[in-house]
């Protein structure tokens, strides 16, 4: 039976929510709850139709549902309206469309104010991810990538902490600097390839001078590198996320697409840049776990903390990437799904302490365990599964992007390797220790200090936020080849596709090849 | 003489006749005008537009290209037209609204608009140097008397005497250079003279400079700027508006009669061009930087009306058909979010000098549906998708990579970069300062005037920035396209 869904189903997905979206900000503040709740309803039922994408089975050329047809042309160079979904998005984009109806309801009650602009500038947000994850045609992801920092960076603005203001707008020009260069460079391959799907861009970019390359690399890697952050450009990320608990999850949100897009853009366009320059990207990649770790074994904030701590784990990421190998790459798409799991389920229940104590200095905590165990019971899962335990989905892909370094053809593989390794010793360090204070030990016995104010453990709807959460850590730990099957093909493909135009880089995945990896985990 | 010979003087005839009659009706030196009497004038002006739109709107689904001797109503024409009877018509929207809310409500004021949009008409509608003085002209001093035409403000006529003076030497330079092309080459049609042979007379360079200064001096490019910002801050809300979208954009239309040709000019062809490349990126730094200095919101998109000129001239940069294609639809999405931004200050109901950043504190909240707009006008007027201005200008910087000034391109982003800065500004005070107890204090005792025309005038401009981003399929190739494929055919 052919309906409109059937075949215009990502149109529907990503379009949306974003209607939905505008007709909740048209509503008057006096009926804020009521936009709440209908935001929510809007959010469960998209997320009920996003599973229908678990139903498809890919097409000859990998994708799970194509739509594909022309937009616009201006002198010869066409714009395509193009989303597919294929192995490489699926999870990705299923994650987002679980995590918009999982934050209103964890925020539900801590919103101060304007609680049904919050519900429709999430739902536009949902439209600017799923757009940009789903999006198969550069121009058409530009405008999904730039877009969406618009309802960003009204949460920051509007529900932030003292420092909003300058937060808010340092990210958006932070954000907007990476992505205005990077169009120079993706206007200059368009031209060159008359098109502006990744497929011609990629020839085009083949037959440009080795120096063109770098610098057409450096233009895309700076655009995805401030998205993720990357170690010397992610000054932004500090402020917005320590500023704005409540934005931390969707700024979360869309931070997963710097690495997405570097794996599903810049490799295939630029494999012998990519190839070339990797040992640089490591060596960013290295330094970001190390530093992103130590600084976060210093913070007295628990959420300067987390935030530190994705930066590290974003580092892994990036290492994963860097290797170009099938294992590492297959790892840091695991680890992109997994960080939108543990750190948000962290981050939201840092906003469940501070709703109740008003504060997130560690120091004013202590004991939490004996008045919240609930609480504390899912905060212990998801600070296992963020330093990587065995059984929880860390694990499983730090292991791979390690494995896949390690193995990588790279000389520089074996050190990175190790160097990383030392960075999940840190991150085990600074959660427990910073478990250990909140959670344990004495009771915070001034009256002022968080713990005395924490007289209720998680209401259901808390409970309800943070339980699937918990369901898909373990079940990404226990099982991986649920999610990490999809992609098996498309990143073997992508890698072998890479390889292909430049015979001059070094083996690449030589260890890895197309090994399957089930043979890890089963 | 056919009644079809006229047909190209029809747009024009239009509001010339309206302009003419509408000071009849006031004669009274009294403000004691009824309020229907008003209504009827502000309804008579609305007529006159909208028989000029509708007249050239008709022309344009025709595909006719009538011509009166040296006036020509091709496409080019049609598009200018059709684009100052627009904005003409939200001003006037506007106007009705800011003019009762400052207690000033003149026919005049009406006359002199629907002067200028003849004048205007005429400017983009010929390439005889001697008519398009006339209607530069035209253009021009209906506009000197608008900005100072609430005569109760001191500061009112200082800004309409610092435009006069600085317009009255720009009209001299154009006219001493029409006077020197005449002389040299013998003709007074623009396209022929410069594809006459005396292209390396250094008189013929001094003429055609010229020129380009009176051109440059109403796009309001640096270094011929200096008037902007104190003449639109002098001048009511909507005409300010009016000023930076439909006197820049007849300009940039006439300019683009007259460039196309300088550039076959073969050896000062490439010397224009390096002309225009200095402009814009002086106008482009020295627009902006002044522009995230500001304290005061109107004198803000004052200065980035200048430094969106920059944009435009890079186009002329670029100088291939799709580059002037990008041109055209820039303007027009500018004449949407750049009369909207200037109509929030109306439908806010800000009167008299008080345009600070700190005026508008906390405005964005009290009536939610202008902040979506106030929004919207600014992060399209910044660049960032998905609204109609980041189509103007990736249209624009893409013929400037593909034609290799990769690094001009560079510098207009980072340009706008450093906008964004400003408009978030904006924003900010919309939305995130909350307003201070004096402030609320003197909101409570004089509540701003309804502003239900202004609102209504903004709901249009913020469709037609939104459509402009998400269906500019329809826009570009069907109407910004063809007005350059047809309009430069008859220059070339």
């Amino acid at each position: 039976m052919t309906t409109w869904m059937s075949t215009h189903l990502l149109s529907f997905l990503v379009f949306s929510p974003g209607a939905a979206g505008l007709a909740l900000l048209a509503f008057p503040e006096r009926q804020a709850r009521l936009a709440k709740l209908l935001g929510l309803l809007v959010a469960i039922a998209l997320f009920g139709v996003s599973l229908r994408a678990l139903s498809l089975t890919p097409d000859a050329s990998g994708w799970l549902f194509l739509e594909h047809r022309p937009w616009f042309s201006v002198a010869g160079l066409p714009v395509d309206y193009r989303l597919g979904l294929d192995g490489l998005n699926l999870w990705l984009a299923l994650l987002t469309a679980l995590l918009v109806p999982v934050t209103m309801l964890a925020t539900w009650s801590s919103l101060a104010k304007r609680e049904g602009t919050f519900a429709g500038l999430l739902l536009l947000l949902e439209t600017g991810v799923l757009g940009a994850l789903l999006s198969q045609d550069m121009l058409f992801f530009y405008l999904f990538w730039e877009g969406m920092l618009i309802p960003t960076t009204f949460m920051i603005w509007i529900w932030g902490g003292e420092d909003r203001r300058y937060a808010g707008t340092k990210y958006f020009l932070y954000l907007a600097s990476g992505s205005l260069l990077w169009l120079v460079g993706l206007l200059y391959l368009a031209g060159q390839a008359g098109s502006f799907s990744p497929e011609l861009m990629a020839q085009a970019a083949a037959g440009l001078s080795l120096h063109a390359q770098g610098w057409l690399f450096l233009a895309f890697v700076l655009a995805f590198a401030i998205k993720f952050p990357i170690f010397p450009v992610h000054t932004w990320m500090p402020d917005a996320y320590s500023q704005a608990p409540v934005a931390a999850v969707p700024v979360g949100m869309l931070v997963k697409l710097g690495g997405y897009g570097f794996l599903r853009f810049v490799i295939p366009i630029l494999p012998a840049a990519a190839a070339r320059h990797s040992h640089v990207l490591a060596v960013l990649a290295v330094v970001a776990i190390l530093f992103g770790s130590l600084v976060a074994l210093v913070q007295r904030d628990m959420k300067k903390l987390v935030a530190y701590s994705s930066l590290a784990h974003m580092g892994f990421v990036l290492l994963g990437l860097a290797s170009l190998s099938v294992i590492g790459v297959q790892g840091a798409l695991l680890q992109l799904v997994n960080l939108g799991v543990s750190t948000t389920a962290l981050f939201l229940m840092i906003g469940m302490l501070e709703r109740r104590a008003g504060t997130t200095m560690i120091a004013d905590f202590g004991g939490v365990a004996s008045r919240m165990p609930v609480l504390t019971g899912f905060w212990l899962l998801a600070a296992m599964a963020s330093i990587g335990l065995p059984l929880t989905n860390g694990f499983v892909g730090e292991f791979l992007i390690l494995n896949g370094t390690f193995t990588s053809g790279f000389a520089w593989g074996r050190v990175a390797a190790c160097l990383a390794t030392l960075g999940v010793l840190l991150g085990a360090a600074y959660l427990l220790w910073m478990t250990k204070r909140v959670f344990w030990g004495a009771e915070n016995a001034d009256p002022d200090g968080g713990t005395a104010k924490l007289a209720q453990d998680l209401t259901a709807r808390e409970l309800a936020a943070l339980l699937p959460l918990a369901a898909l850590i373990l079940w990404i730990g226990v099982h991986p080849r649920t999610f990490l099957a999809p992609s098996d093909r498309p990143v073997a493909q992508l890698l072998s596709d890479a390889q292909a135009p430049a015979p001059a880089a070094p083996a690449l995945g030589t260890a890895a090849g197309s090994a399957p990896l089930s043979e890890v985990h089963e | 003489m056919m009644a079809k010979d006229f047909a190209a003087l029809w747009p024009l005839v239009f509001p010339a006749v309206g302009a003419c009659f509408l000071p009849l009706a006031s004669l009274d030196r009294e403000h004691d005008t009824a309020k229907w009497i008003r209504g009827v004038l502000y309804l008579v002006t609305l007529l006159a537009l909208g028989g000029s739109f509708f007249y050239l709107a008709d022309l344009w689904h025709v595909g006719g290209q009538p011509s009166f001797e040296a006036l020509r109503m091709d496409r080019l024409a049609q598009f200018s037209g059709i684009f100052i009877t627009v904005a003409a018509a939200i001003t006037v929207l506007q106007a009705w609204d800011h003019f009762h809310q400052e207690g000033w409500v003149k026919a005049e004021t009406l006359s002199l608009l629907l002067f200028s949009v003849t004048g205007m008409m005429l400017f983009t509608a010929t390439s005889n140097l001697l008519l398009m003085f006339l209607g530069l002209e035209l253009l021009s001093l209906p506009l000197y008397a608008l900005v100072g035409t609430v005569r109760t403000r001191p500061e009112a006529s200082e800004g309409a005497m610092k435009y006069f003076l600085t317009g009255a030497v720009a009209s001299s330079c154009f006219l001493m250079g029409t006077v020197l092309l005449y002389g040299l080459t013998g003709t007074l049609d623009l396209s022929r003279a410069m594809a006459s042979s005396a292209g390396s007379d250094p008189l013929f360079l001094a003429g055609a400079a010229l020129l380009l200064l009176g051109f440059l001096f109403k796009t309001s490019a640096v270094p011929f700027h200096q008037w902007t910002p104190d003449a639109y801050q002098a001048s009511p809300h909507p005409i300010a508006g009016f000023m930076s979208v439909a006197t820049k954009g007849a300009a940039f239309v006439a300019l683009l009669r007259a460039f196309p040709g300088a550039l076959s000019l073969g050896a000062a062809g490439p010397k224009a061009q390096q002309a225009f490349a200095v402009l814009a990126v002086l106008t482009l730094v020295l627009g902006n930087l002044t522009a995230l200095v500001q304290t005061d919101a109107k004198r803000m998109l004052a200065y980035s009306s200048i430094s969106h000129a920059g944009y435009l001239l890079l186009g002329f940069v670029a100088g291939t058909p799709a580059a002037y294609t990008g041109i055209l639809y820039y303007l027009a999405i500018y004449l949407a979010m750049n009369l909207g931004a200037f109509g929030l200050f109306t439908a806010y109901g800000l009167v008299g000098e008080d345009t600070s950043y700190d005026a508008l504190r906390g405005l964005g909240w009290k009536r939610p549906l202008l902040g979506l707009y106030a929004a919207i006008f600014m992060l399209s007027l910044a660049g960032i998708p998905p609204f109609g201005g980041f189509f103007g200008k990736y249209l624009i910087f893409k013929e400037l990579v593909g034609t290799g000034h990769t690094s001009l391109a560079v510098l207009g982003v980072l340009a706008s970069l450093v906008s964004l800065a400003y408009y978030l500004r904006f924003l900010v005070a919309l939305f995130l300062q909350a307003p201070t107890e004096a402030l609320e204090r003197r909101r409570a005792e004089q509540p701003a005037a309804p502003a239900a025309l202004a609102s209504a005038s903004l709901f249009v401009a913020a469709f037609i920035v939104v459509m402009g981003g998400l269906a500019q399929g329809l826009l570009i190739p069907g109407f910004a396209q063809r007005a350059i494929e047809e309009g430069l055919k008859l220059v070339r």
